[in-house]
């Protein structure tokens, strides 16, 4: 999915670059799951949803995504919105998460 | 050069065979052995870890949980899959079985006591099974098997996370540190046993000739050590093993092989033992095998046996 990033914004979206989902190394970027990000005074509001309702990594990602947020010295806080819809899709992957899937045999489609 | 030293060599330097056409009848039968060993390991590790999901203690826990136990069956799936176009009746190999001709390790044998268990579980033994199909992935010269790996091994590294998590969390609950001591105590060298009979008992190896995997057995458990031991001493559980700065290697403080006390899940460190009693032990199966394999096979056998009540 293309999304239109503003400058001010564009290192937390790379510092999500960082963060993998726990059973496929493809960041959370690549995987389409961040829908959002906003920061107001040292706030990040990360917008976000999941591959299923019933992922079974959804602690630890939020723990991993706040943990990284963090080490940016300006961010203080972190809060993660889980939201369902839209729905995610493969759709919603990046062409590096699709071009990485491929590589390792696993259907995107 | 006679046919075996033919294809050894073409392996040596590269081959990777994709058909049976490739193959000589040894490659063939060592490589459904080896396949028969991960899959049976990948589905018995089912039973075991179902025994204590329910107590997961967080909604979340148990989803977590139940993914690496449908995972497990995934990669069992597999391994059958890869049999069966190797020409294996895989239905008769997974129903019509005896339990003690499974070949899944003695150590899924044994019904989990506790939650704590699961994450051990996951922590030491995910470790080995990760250890050992890493090395294979590296190495096989049987390139079906190694394109199925890649999912596979990525997957397992979720099962150790989990293990890992679970057994931190633990150790930061002093009412819980005991039985994550007690759940090591136990697992620790079962989990050096999946590794197999030491190197100096083997004469030859034609599992590493034909490259069907890359290490020795105890070069793999050299590489389960030096992850295992760092872990379990940084999140402070007391462990039989420590790193020898002269030799490089990681070195065992009791012996090993030795006893196995199976109605206390206790090892006998005063009773040093052989490999041969150790196979002997692994042969005669733990007590929870029939039991296990019993739950593996019963809807299969109740469906065929409504199946002919309604012929």
């Amino acid at each position: 999915m293309k999304k239109q990033i503003e400058p001010h914004l564009k290192k937390y979206w790379d510092a999500l670059k960082e963060v993998l989902d726990p059973e496929f190394p493809i960041s959370v970027v690549d995987l389409g799951l961040i829908y959002d990000i906003q920061e107001n005074r040292g706030t990040i509001d990360v917008t976000m949803t999941y591959t299923a309702v019933s992922c079974a990594c959804t602690e630890w990602m939020e723990a991993d995504i706040e943990k990284r947020l963090l080490l940016e010295p300006e961010v203080k806080k972190v809060n993660i919105h889980v939201v369902w819809d839209p729905p995610w899709t493969v759709e919603m992957m990046t062409r590096e998460g699709i071009e990485k899937m491929k590589y390792w045999g696993v259907s995107v489609r | 050069m006679d046919q075996a030293s033919l294809l050894k060599e073409k392996i040596r330097q590269g081959f990777i065979l994709e058909k049976v056409e490739d193959m000589n009848d040894e490659y063939l039968e060592f490589l459904k052995q080896t396949l028969i060993i991960v899959g049976d390991t990948e589905l018995l590790s089912a039973p075991p870890l179902l025994s204590v999901y329910d107590q997961a203690p967080t909604l979340n826990n148990k989803i977590t949980a139940l993914a690496v136990i449908q995972d497990e069956i995934g990669h069992a799936h597999i391994a059958y899959r890869l049999l069966k176009d190797l020409g294996v009746d895989t239905d008769e190999l997974l129903y019509n079985r005896k339990p003690h001709e499974w070949k899944n390790p003695y150590a899924f044998d044994f019904e989990l006591s506790n939650w704590i268990e699961f994450g051990v579980f996951n922590a030491l033994f995910d470790r080995a099974g990760y250890t050992l199909l890493g090395d294979v992935f590296q190495h096989t010269s049987y390139g079906p098997w190694k394109r199925a790996l890649v999912k596979v091994d990525k997957e397992e590294l979720f099962h150790l996370r989990n293990g890992e998590s679970i057994m931190r969390w633990a150790m930061a609950k002093p009412d819980l540190r005991d039985d994550v001591q007690c759940a090591v105590d136990w697992m620790f060298l079962m989990a050096l046993e999946f590794f197999g009979v030491a190197d100096n008992l083997k004469s030859r190896n034609q599992q590493l000739e034909y490259k069907l995997k890359g290490k020795t057995n105890d070069e793999l458990r050299q590489v389960w050590l030096s992850t295992a031991v760092p872990f379990c001493e940084e999140v402070g559980v007391k462990i039989p093993a420590h790193y020898d700065e002269s030799t490089g290697k990681y070195v065992l403080e009791v012996p090993f092989p030795c006893k196995f006390d199976v109605e206390n899940k206790r090892w006998l460190f005063d009773q040093p033992d052989t490999w041969e009693n150790v196979v002997k032990r692994f042969k005669k199966r733990g007590p929870q095998n029939k039991q296990f394999v019993e739950r593996i096979q019963r809807g299969a056998l109740e469906l065929e046996a409504l199946r002919r009540e309604a012929s």
